[in-house]
């Protein structure tokens, strides 16, 4: 499980402009595996903590915001912010969570990420 | 969500944050001995009351078992009940110990609550307590002080 867990978090690390992929627990938003950070740490500061306690946090928001305009589920969630990218994916009791580039190939982190979160769930 | 009540108004604004950001129903800060400094989400003194207590002797009965288990105390503990969890943990200020034990539910998260009881313990430690701190141990007045530091927060209850 631990193996299986670690392969997903490489495999997404390794696209291009992912700086970070991480699995989260969905409930508690405890990083449960994570890769390192791509050309280390801004600042000197670790943000992958706060990072994945917010991004599943804001991601069960959304959940509810979807089930409330009776939409079902949400797929992917994307948060663009000036300097990158948020994107969420959920499977069942994980969330998928990785930081991107600006300039990354979002359409093949999109499907990875809901190809990985397939094979979770 | 009503403000907190303070018996230390130095603890009032880092105490409103905590309560704000990490989506606590209901919290206390404590002194180890039992003495309440700050709450919210409670209106009733013998409830504040009750959780200091138990929250001072939960605090040492796990800061014991830390030091057996791992050679030194645990840094918090952590509860998730059906609906709702609870948090406890230590903080610091001017070389005083606190305690902060916390109710949340499906509003937060423990990753949420987390993050956001780190800031709390950086804004506490910039600041120093405005009383002077009490003793490492208890004073042996243990229901004097428990009273004295609810009345702060309750008013007296006309005993």
């Amino acid at each position: 499980m631990k193996a299986a867990l670690a392969e997903v978090v490489a495999t997404l690390s390794h696209l291009p402009g992912v700086l970070v992929a991480m699995i989260v627990g969905a409930s508690d938003g405890l990083i449960i595996e994570t890769s390192p950070i791509k050309g280390g740490a801004v600042g000197g500061t670790d943000s992958r903590k706060h990072t994945a306690a917010l991004a599943a946090y804001l991601y069960s928001k959304v959940t509810r915001a979807s089930d409330a305009a009776r939409l079902g589920t949400p797929a992917f969630m994307r948060l663009e912010a000036e300097q990158g990218q948020i994107c969420v994916v959920g499977a069942r009791d994980i969330v998928l969570v990785t930081i991107v580039t600006s300039d990354a190939n979002l359409g093949r982190v999109r499907l990875d990420m809901m190809h990985a979160a397939r094979g979770k769930s | 969500m009503t403000d907190p009540t303070v018996a230390e108004a130095w603890v009032a604004a880092p105490l409103r944050r905590l309560m704000d950001d990490a989506r606590f129903i209901s919290g206390v800060l404590l002194y180890p001995t039992g003495k309440a400094v700050g709450q919210f989400g409670f209106s009733n003194a013998a409830d504040v009351m009750s959780v200091c207590a138990l929250t001072s002797a939960i605090n040492a009965s796990a800061r014991e078992l830390g030091r057996q288990l791992d050679g030194k105390p645990f840094y918090e503990m952590h509860h998730a009940g059906a609906e709702r969890q609870v948090f406890m943990a230590r903080c610091a200020s001017g070389g005083q110990e606190f305690l902060f034990v916390g109710v949340f539910d499906r509003e937060s998260s423990l990753g949420v609550v987390e993050i956001y009881f780190e800031e709390f313990q950086k804004a506490l430690e910039k600041l120093r307590p405005e009383t002077q701190a009490p003793g490492i141990g208890p004073s042996g007045d243990f229901e004097g002080e428990l009273n004295r530091s609810l009345d702060k927060l309750f008013g007296p209850l006309g005993r």
